[in-house]
């Protein structure tokens, strides 16, 4: 279980074109990537966290994997605190992050092994889970070749199945079916849905996307996120009957832009900041 | 001891992502290992060469049969007398002709008899190295004839031959056999050390910004293992290598001798086991410090490409240092074990003489080293998370 309250935090971006002074350095542009933010996703479930370009879902999910330190708020994972002990946050937790790069000179075998062996396995037991992965995956044939010059499916499952390799009770993908196909879009859909069930772990499956179709189909539950604050949380019927809407885009839009998006342009203010955040937030 | 299992583990991999690499390996093995006993075998030729030009007593005369009397001296030198070529001062600048040329004016038998003092021109190019050489040969050979002329007159007058000479010279060198090769083989501390570096360059770019570029390090940092564990274990890796290119490039020396074509350089160059276990003492710790400092400029950088320009510093550094002892020739200062590649490079002159090594010589730049490793190191760690994200 994955349980998040009160997130908060602003990074220094880039620097402003034009300087104060032609001698001076420009300042740094302070950017509010999450205001606040919270959210528990429930073992046995997949929660969606949804937005918007910008809203913060990649540094919340950073925040989450100990890479960043949270201004505010509390993060835990099974009860661990992520900031007090992100060690052994990260022991419980699988992370697909945004940067999914894998050592081209290495079969996909060994680039799994290794992130097995990092977690604490043993050489026997990470070669194992590397079996098991790859049969789930479908991912056999790829196993004994070198990662360089694989395609961005086959690229997904490798850092997918590494990411999996403890087999870890909560999983957390950013923005996993970026640059798939339908396909393996599918296939990828069919994994987390078997991970789901009891016989596949019931795992905590959180995963960040805008893509409104991947959250209908797969979502239990989803939490929508717009400027760095959580707006809604609810199943997909939940939502649409919260903003008294069929289409789960219209509900999408009224609950990230607010209601004056009605006419279906988001306003200008909404926009911008998004842009801004996505300058540092991509 | 989960961290010293994570240290193995990345330590193995990188180790095994290095040596994937066949082509960096390969040309890192080619130029760097195969460089300095080529330039040994090379500069033992061009002394080879210098040698049978000393040896071959020929004499280069243009207007030979003007002077009778000096081709005579000549001759009783067991000198070969040569014609030269008419052409023989274009010769000399395109270097076609390797020794240099006495030129006899038209009535120099009249003149000496006269005693009114000749011009005698030994003809050089001081461009032209090998007419250089053997110029001053000559002019010994020439000084000798002056000097024969010179006594024989004087004894005719009976002057006694002792106050010809009042005093007599006599010289004593006490640079032993190695010292004097030195002159020859100065450089090759500075190969080895430019092997060790290009040995630790590849591997400590990718294990830092190549990863960054890769977009594997965020990953990478998303598994429960220390940070300075993973670090530990990628600075192992790069230093391993570069230890491997050191052992291998110090003992490329011992075939190389056997190649020697000079025989007297082959007689000074004296470099056995002794000496290359003595290249590894001051080696070793020398890559693994070049390993971390290589690592810490590379880290900040976010392509491989961005990171070879801050490499290219560090290889600036370590290949001019060196030269300092070039521009200050003289006794080795002791300051200049407190600076590293500097150290490395008079160290090695040092065993390359034959000289004996004070503890404070090895233990002073081991010291210098290690810090500089655990600075490095510090370094990357304390950078390897903000860097993960950039």
């Amino acid at each position: 279980m994955i349980a998040i309250e009160g997130l908060a935090k602003a990074f220094f971006g880039a620097r402003l074109a034009k300087p104060v002074s032609s001698w001076r350095r420009a300042e740094r542009v302070r950017v509010q990537a999450v205001s606040n933010i919270g959210f528990h996703a429930a073992d046995g479930a997949i929660t969606g966290l949804l937005g918007p370009n910008g809203a913060g879902k990649t540094t919340t999910l950073r925040v989450l994997a100990g890479l960043i330190e949270p201004d505010a708020g509390r993060l835990s994972v099974d009860g661990i605190d992520v900031v007090q002990a992100p060690r052994a946050a990260l022991a419980r937790m699988g992370v697909l992050s945004d940067a999914r790069g894998l050592y081209p000179r290495l079969s996909a075998r060994e680039n799994i092994v290794y992130y097995g062996r990092l977690q604490g396995l043993g050489r026997d037991a990470a070669q194992a889970r590397a079996e098991a992965l790859a049969e789930m995956l479908d991912m056999r044939p790829l196993l004994e070749r070198r990662t360089e010059g694989f395609s961005q499916g086959e690229r997904m499952k490798t850092a997918l199945a590494r990411a999996l390799v403890h087999d870890p009770a909560n999983i957390v993908l950013d923005e996993p079916t970026n640059g798939l196909d339908v396909l393996a879009t599918r296939a990828l859909r069919d994994s987390l849905r078997w991970l789901r069930t009891p016989e596949g772990g019931a795992k905590c499956i959180v995963f960040s996307t805008h893509i409104m179709q991947e959250v209908e189909r797969l979502c239990d539950r989803v939490v929508v996120v717009s400027q760095g604050h959580t707006v809604a949380a609810g199943s997909v019927a939940e939502l649409l009957a919260q903003t008294g809407q069929n289409d789960f885009e219209e509900a999408f839009v009224r609950l990230a832009f607010g209601d004056a998006a009605a006419s279906a342009h988001p306003p200008r203010s909404a926009l911008r900041t998004a842009v801004a955040a996505g300058a540092i937030d991509g | 001891m989960d961290s010293v299992r994570a240290v193995a583990t990345v330590l193995v991999k990188e180790l095994l992502d290095a040596l994937r690499d066949r082509r960096t390996l390969v040309t890192v093995l080619l130029s760097s290992v195969l460089l300095g006993p080529l330039v040994l075998v090379a500069v033992s030729s061009l002394v080879a060469a210098l040698e049978v030009t000393a040896e071959r007593r020929e004499v280069y005369v243009a207007g030979a049969d003007r002077s009778p009397t000096l081709i005579n001296f000549f001759e009783r030198q067991t000198y070969t007398v040569k014609a030269a070529p008419p052409d023989y001062e274009a010769a000399l600048r395109s270097a076609r002709l390797a020794d240099p040329v006495v030129v006899v004016p038209a009535d120099v038998e009249a003149a000496l008899m006269r005693g009114e003092g000749p011009v005698i021109e030994v003809v050089s190019d001081s461009s032209n190295q090998r007419s250089q050489s053997s110029a001053r040969r000559i002019e010994r050979l020439l000084e000798g004839f002056s000097r024969e002329r010179s006594t024989i007159s004087l004894a005719l007058r009976g002057v006694s031959n002792e106050l010809l000479a009042p005093i007599h010279i006599e010289t004593r060198d006490l640079a032993n056999p190695q010292s004097r090769a030195t002159q020859f083989t100065g450089m090759l501390p500075f190969f080895v050390m430019m092997a060790v570096l290009y040995g630790a360059l590849n591997a400590a770019l990718d294990t830092t910004a190549g990863e960054r570029e890769r977009g594997s390090l965020e990953p990478l940092l998303m598994n429960p293992a220390e940070r300075w564990a993973l670090v530990v274990g990628k600075w192992g890796a790069v230093s391993g290598i570069s230890m491997l290119i050191a052992v291998l490039s110090s003992l490329s020396f011992m075939p190389a001798q056997w190649l020697l074509r000079s025989d007297t350089l082959a007689a000074l160059f004296r470099y056995g086991p002794r000496e290359a276990s003595l290249f590894l003492v001051v080696l070793l710790p020398f890559a693994a410090a070049l390993s971390a400092v290589l690592m810490a400029a590379a880290i900040r950088c976010r392509t491989f490409k961005e990171a070879q320009a801050s490499a290219a510093v560090v290889v600036l550094v370590v290949s001019l240092l060196p030269l300092v002892t070039v521009l200050n020739p003289g006794a080795e200062a002791p300051w200049q074990l407190w600076i590293p590649a500097l150290a490395q490079n008079a160290l090695m002159t040092r065993v390359l003489k034959g000289e004996a090594m004070d503890p404070a010589a090895v233990l002073i730049p081991l010291g210098v080293c290690t810090a500089l490793t655990i600075v490095g190191v510090w370094y990357v760690a304390r950078t390897l998370r903000s860097a993960a994200l950039r």
